[in-house]
């Protein structure tokens, strides 16, 4: 079971970590971050960008070869034991025997963790309920599916309640379903107070369920903040009019530079323009247009997204990165 | 940081059986391969070699009986080298990392698939010594001479066991699977396996004396065959021979551990 200590030190706490692989590679570089116990941290990034080896070396399946790390109290080599004692991982390609059953492998887990079989037994019980497996619990893994895998795999990463959960990438190739009822249950656990350290890809799970987001490029952290801090570095918000057909253009443009500055439009039948008080700015523009007595097709507030501070902050876009609501709101139909 | 930071070892091992069990029981044919393969051996062998027994200085009249041990440790020894596949697979799909995280003595993670391998080997050993037996094997030694051939099973599985995982944990992929069998296969082939150490010449002769396998052969053979008595003198030497591959595979085994994540 996870020993718990004193709650004054942060869950993850790194400073000047490096990895460096044959060839003098440096995949993490100088990394620095700090999770404060109780938190969901995001930790996004591409591939290749060192987030995958930060999170084997937390997880002390691989040895840093500079800097410091600390997990939940303790040094990631000196005191590896007591890490693994304290930690919960369910690492990317949920990797689960697939001839044992839900059952097995949870009691199988109590085991590594030290639990005795009643104890073992019962836990598997109350998680297999939780995470909504329990018809399935006496079924061979093979037969799951990707969500059923992934929802025992976190299942298991809990069996001995660890005080910090690494997942990495937990919602790659699941269905929106699946996807919902992972975040559901990653959130639930937060609530119950265990740290999150989530690794992904998808800027849309990042902005669901991180309290704050770290961006890793090149093996160092690059911007880090909570999302609503890091896209506000970017820029304002910008309110796009799609003007109905055989509207005045020239005139649109007119009406709307009196309420905010214009903003380049690669379409020629819409125009676009600086919304520093974000939806409040629609009903003004509406007004504006109805004045000058043009017909609009649809309006929508478009803020920035955690790919416009990547691509700010790392100069590239993020490779299969999810669809995060571009769109804060949109307004069809919408007629002078 | 806690007193107590490993998880008590009993339960561990009890579970990583019981993985191995149900590998046996769950994979259809699972011990199909391992057990039809020696007793083809048993049958071709003795088949193509049974007139040597008349050489002078052969210790029994009976090829088979000289043949039965050896096809158990072959049976006992790829089984054991399995255990290192099986591992090499574990490790390339990523289980073995949900392993490497839990506050486990990392000997226990090599001691999980060995018992594994013992359970598995004990199919084809009884089935080799079965149907040998049927078939015109003498069981000389009785029950002492059984008890030294299971033995030098237990043991040579063991030792194939930690050949293979040092195998797997030093190349981390299922292609080194021919690597961990060969041992297996030159250590049996390079030893008194079909004719005894007076007969054998040259080379083969002295690689024969001095391989360990020779003495484990020796231990095995007090069960079958009439001039190797069960006596302490035919005993230690095998004994003596697995504890030593043991303890060298096994460190080899452990070391590649160590340094799985550096």
């Amino acid at each position: 079971m996870a020993t718990r200590s004193s709650s004054s030190q942060p869950a993850v706490a790194v400073r000047g970590l490096e990895r460096a692989f044959k060839g003098g590679i440096k995949a993490v570089d100088g990394l620095d971050l700090e999770v404060p116990e109780g938190e969901i941290y995001g930790f996004l990034g591409p591939n290749g960008a060192g987030k995958t080896t930060t999170v084997r070396i937390l997880v002390t399946l691989l040895r840093p070869t500079g800097g410091e790390a600390r997990v939940a109290g303790h040094d990631v080599v000196s005191e590896a034991d007591a890490v693994r004692r304290n930690i919960g991982v369910a690492l990317q390609e949920a990797a689960i025997d697939p001839l044992m059953s839900g059952v097995e492998l949870l009691r199988m887990q109590g085991a590594l963790h030290g639990m005795r079989g009643s104890q073992a037994r019962g836990r598997a019980t109350e998680l297999l309920e939780r995470v909504g497996l329990t018809d399935a619990g006496g079924r061979r893994v093979g037969q799951y599916s990707g969500g059923m895998r992934r929802r025992l795999d976190l299942a298991m990463a809990l069996v001995h309640r660890p005080k910090v959960l690494f997942l990495d990438e937990p919602t790659t190739g699941l269905d929106p379903t699946s996807r919902n009822a992972l975040w559901r249950e990653v959130r639930g656990l937060n609530d119950d107070g265990t740290t999150v350290f989530l690794t992904t890809q998808y800027l849309e799970e990042a902005e669901q369920l991180a309290d704050r987001v770290g961006i890793i490029a090149g093996g160092g952290l690059v911007a880090e903040g909570t999302p609503a801090e890091l896209k506000s570095r970017v820029g304002e918000p910008t309110l796009h009019v799609d003007l109905a057909e055989g509207a005045d253009v020239p005139a649109a443009r007119e009406a709307l530079s009196a309420v905010g500055p214009l903003v380049d439009c690669r379409d020629d039948a819409r125009v676009a323009i600086r919304a520093a008080r974000g939806k409040a700015t629609v009903p003004i523009a509406i007004r504006a247009l109805d004045d000058a007595g043009i017909a609009v097709e649809s309006v929508e507030v478009v803020s920035p997204t955690l790919d416009d501070v990547f691509a700010a902050v790392t100069g590239s876009t993020l490779e299969g990165a999810g669809d995060a609501g571009a769109a804060d709101d949109e307004v069809a139909g919408v007629g002078a | 940081m806690s007193a107590r930071t490993n998880s008590p070892a009993g339960p561990v091992a009890w579970a990583f059986w019981m993985r191995s069990l149900g590998e046996v029981t769950r994979v259809r044919g699972a011990v199909v391969g391992t057990s039809i393969a020696p007793l083809v051996f048993l049958l071709g062998t003795s088949g193509q070699f049974g007139r040597l027994v008349g050489l002078p200085g052969f210790p029994t009249d009976s090829y088979m009986s000289w043949i039965v041990p050896l096809c158990c440790l072959q049976g006992a020894g790829f089984a054991g080298a399995a255990a290192g596949a099986n591992l090499a697979r574990d490790i390339e799909q990523g289980w073995f990392d949900r392993l490497l995280v839990a506050p486990v003595a990392r000997p226990l993670l090599i001691l999980g698939p060995v018992l594994g391998a013992i359970t598995r080997a004990m199919v084809p050993v009884t089935l080799v010594l079965v149907v040998g037996l049927l078939i015109g094997a003498e069981l000389t030694g009785g029950v002492l001479g059984v008890v030294a051939l299971y033995a030098a099973s237990v043991g040579f599985c063991t030792v194939a066991a930690m050949w293979g995982i040092a195998m797997a944990v030093i190349f981390r992929t299922q292609q080194a699977g021919p690597l961990m069998q060969m041992g297996v296969f030159l250590g049996v082939f390079l030893s008194t396996a079909y004719t005894p150490q007076p007969l054998l010449e040259g080379w083969l002769e002295d690689v024969a004396r001095l391989n360990p396998v020779s003495h484990v052969l020796e231990l095995g053979r007090q069960a079958t065959v009439s001039g190797i008595d069960t006596s302490v003198a035919h005993t230690w030497p095998g004994l003596l021979s697995l504890a030593g591959m043991i303890a060298v595979f096994g460190a080899m085994a452990l070391v590649g551990l160590r340094r799985m994540g550096r």
